[in-house]
């Protein structure tokens, strides 16, 4: 059985001839047990595959709400007799078949009207929307290694994903997938490579999600979804990368490359920024020499090419300004200068340098000069009060000398006048 | 000058100045090999009268509120003209101050000078240094920034520890629970109103007293002061006295001018307390030793013992006047001498290892 169907593995069933296909839908809800025979029962037995989802229950936010083990195993649990609380008369289902689980997860977290009993706040579409996932499809088309409810949010102990011990807790869900889709010998069999979740460690949004401990930053299922998970087309790509970086993709639906790139059947972002190793975007990308991402559709000399070369130009001036001006004012601060009014005039600088690379989607010169120009233009004005600052440094110190001479003068008189008297 | 003598004429047929003429005429400072010490007074003096003109100054454009404070200590150090000047030299002021008061006290003390019947002008510089102390730790919260504020926070939080009185101690200072705009106005008023009338009047005290009883002269150096000509105090002492007072005047200036007091970040009440929070150097020592006590000794808190013993050890040196009986003679017992060398020692070390970073 494979890694998917031992993750779905619930309870082992101890009557024969038990893998029931799809257990029956609860008449109606599962209701609450108060008499529940099973977590006593199996926390005592030898076998740690029948002990352990019952010390694991405990934990379990079903558990926690009243939901025992027969919510979805069914049966009898009010009596201690196995063979009564376990008959399948009764609706006892022990281990489930991987087919079986969304149905039977379902059978709930589809009930709009039973989940307003408990948490009325999640979305109730996830079996609808796992039917035309990948996983979903793959599952009704026989295969048994795809991942279902269980693969990811475990079977027994199912925490709420705003856990952070749960599998698909942001900082965990890109391990959770990488169980499956870090397995290139199983993922090949898909026509997948198997190597993205290692490609997306190498991103800047693993590394906020990471380093900065930003649970927005976006994982696997931010892009691809959750439940409907499945990979965006090259038509959706733009709106995917679109539902955080906003304005980008306002200025690409205005910039020629969006005809351009669907005319070629280009993905949009992914054609210049590739797709799981997204890296901090370069200034230095912008051309068409090796390495240079314009390079791949435009040549040398072409009229991309010359737009290129000029968005480059001004954005490296730009950045040099305020490279050169953040260090002079920086030097001022380390002289002991207070520069806040600088300070607010170099992040205006980068506000409009961040705009300019924004602007570069559009790839119209004009608007990233507009840009540049008002970095140039904050940056001179910041320059100015370094200019200023470091006047008043050399007023004061030729103030200090001034002051340090008048009072020796006066010292020396002093010393004099004391000598004079005391001959 | 006839205009002058005609003044003098009238003040003294009104208020007979003449006794005080004779009293300055004939006022002198001994003269010995230590008579350098006799200058840390004065020295001590003339930056309060820097922390008075400055503090004044600063009054001017200072509003002391959480929301405004730190804002308007930013406007007068970039906007008001010399604003920058007279808010560092305050600062530094304050700072030499203290350091002369401690090497005042400390010169006197191995001079033996606390003896009978000088024990009210110890009394009283004592006091004065301990309300120098609480000029420099009410006025570190007024800037309002981040170090400030989680050291004063740090700092009242030790009251709470008195026993009985603590609670009540920490919300009179603090004006509530936390440190807060509150604590801030208060603060203000002692630095300004509580604390500078108090010292003028101790101070008045203090040199009331020196002047009565004249200066001190250690039994080891009677010989000498006898054969030495004293220094007259007007002019002569005054004017060497001037010299010293323009070396402070440089060295503020040169310390205004090259390292000028930093401001900090504004004050955030929310935010988590930052890295290496220290109080002024000058309660280092105290705070350094707090941090090594351990949490709990002989089933007493670790901190409550050690503010315990402070307060044991200030009250001996209070005492000290009475409690070296040989002093009174002026055969001051080798116990006291090493006591000084040992209290010196101690507050010069951890102070310095403080710096150094030996307790991080």
């Amino acid at each position: 059985m494979t890694r998917q169907l031992a993750n779905a593995t619930l309870a082992i069933l101890l009557a024969a001839g038990a893998r029931a296909a799809v257990p029956p839908a609860p008449a109606g809800a599962p209701g609450k047990h108060a008499d529940d025979s099973c977590i006593g029962c199996h926390a005592k037995l030898d076998d740690v595959r029948l002990r352990k989802p019952a010390e694991l229950a405990t934990a379990d936010i079903h558990h926690a709400q009243g939901i025992s083990c027969a919510g979805c195993h069914g049966g009898d649990p009010t009596s201690g007799d196995p063979t009564v609380a376990m008959d399948p008369r009764k609706g006892f289902v022990g281990k489930f078949a991987p087919r079986a689980i969304p149905e039977m997860c379902g059978s709930c977290h589809s009930n709009a009207a039973y989940m307003l009993r408990y948490a009325p706040n999640i979305p109730t579409d996830q079996l609808s929307q796992y039917r035309t996932s990948k996983h979903g499809l793959a599952l009704a088309k026989g295969a048994t290694d795809v991942a279902v409810c269980s693969s990811c949010h475990g079977a027994h102990g199912v925490r709420p994903p705003s856990d952070a011990r749960s599998p698909v807790y942001p900082t965990r869900v890109v391990d959770t997938c990488a169980r499956c889709h870090a397995d290139v010998a199983l993922m090949n069999r898909y026509g997948i490579k198997g190597n993205e979740v290692e490609e997306y460690k190498k991103s800047v949004h693993y590394a906020a999600l990471t380093e900065k401990n930003d649970l927005s930053a976006p994982t696997c299922k931010s892009c691809h979804g959750a439940h409907g998970a499945t990979p965006p087309g090259v038509d959706s790509v733009a709106n995917v990368c679109g539902t955080c970086h906003v304005s980008q993709l306002e200025r690409f639906d205005l910039s020629p490359h969006k005809d351009a790139f669907t005319a070629m059947d280009q993905p949009a972002c992914e054609a210049c920024h590739s797709n799981h190793a997204i890296g901090h975007p370069q200034d230095s990308w912008i051309g068409v020499a090796d390495k240079q991402v314009c390079g791949a559709c435009h040549s040398a000399g072409d009229a991309g090419a010359v737009a290129a070369a000029t968005i480059s130009g001004a954005l490296s001036k730009a950045a040099a300004s305020e490279a050169a001006v953040r260090e002079r004012v920086g030097r001022v601060k380390r002289a002991g200068m207070l520069m806040d009014a600088a300070d607010i005039k170099l992040e205006e600088a980068h506000q409009s340098y961040v705009m300019a690379e924004v602007e570069i989607h559009t790839v119209t010169v004009a608007r990233v000069e507009k840009q540049t120009q008002a970095v140039l233009a904050a940056t001179s004005a910041a320059d100015k009060d370094a200019a200023a600052a470091e006047a008043e440094i050399r007023f004061r110190r030729t103030g200090l000398f001034v002051s340090l001479a008048v009072i020796a003068v006066a010292m020396v008189t002093l010393a004099l006048k004391i000598r004079s008297m005391e001959r | 000058m006839r205009a002058l003598d005609k003044l003098w004429q009238a003040l003294d047929e009104r208020l007979e100045l003449d006794p005080i003429v004779e009293f300055v005429a004939h006022k002198v400072v001994p003269r010995h090999r230590h008579s350098w010490a006799y200058y840390f007074g004065g020295f001590t003096m003339f930056f309060f009268f820097v922390q008075v003109a400055t503090g004044i100054l600063l009054l001017l454009y200072y509003r002391p509120t959480a929301e405004a404070a730190f804002e308007s200590v930013q406007f007068i150090v970039t906007r008001v003209p010399f604003g920058w000047l007279v808010r560092s030299v305050h600062s530094w002021s304050a700072n030499l101050m203290i350091l002369s008061a401690f090497a005042h006290m400390f010169s006197v003390y191995f001079m033996g000078s606390y003896a009978k019947p000088r024990e009210l002008t110890w009394w009283s510089g004592f006091a004065l240094l301990g309300l120098a102390m609480g000029f420099g730790f009410s006025g570190y919260l007024l800037p309002w920034n981040q170090l400030s504020f989680f050291a004063t926070q740090v700092g009242t939080d030790m009251v709470s520890k008195v026993p009985f009185a603590g609670a009540w101690l920490l919300k009179f200072l603090r004006g509530g629970n936390e440190v807060t705009g509150a604590t801030l106005t208060r603060f203000f008023g002692f630095h300004v109103a509580v604390l500078p009338m108090l010292t003028a009047l101790l101070l008045a005290g203090h040199l009331a007293f020196i002047q009565r009883q004249g200066m001190h002269v250690p039994a080891s150096l009677e010989e000498e002061a006898k054969k030495r000509k004293p220094i007259r105090f007007v002019p002569n002492f005054m004017l060497r006295e001037g010299v010293v007072w323009l070396l402070g005047l440089a060295a503020l200036a040169a310390l205004a001018a090259f390292f000028p007091w930093e401001l900090g970040i504004k004050a955030d009440p929310f935010s988590s307390a930052p890295a290496g929070i220290k109080p002024e150097w000058y309660f280092l020592f105290m705070f350094e030793t707090l941090k090594l006590l351990p949490a709990h000794l002989l089933g007493i808190e670790g901190e409550l013992l050690g503010l315990g013993a402070f307060a044991l050890g200030g009250l001996v040196w209070f005492l000290v006047p009475v409690l070296d009986r040989g002093g009174r003679v002026g055969r001051r017992s080798r116990a006291f001498l090493a006591l000084g060398w040992v209290v010196l020692a101690y507050i010069v070390g951890f102070t310095f290892a403080s710096f150094a970073g030996v307790f991080k």
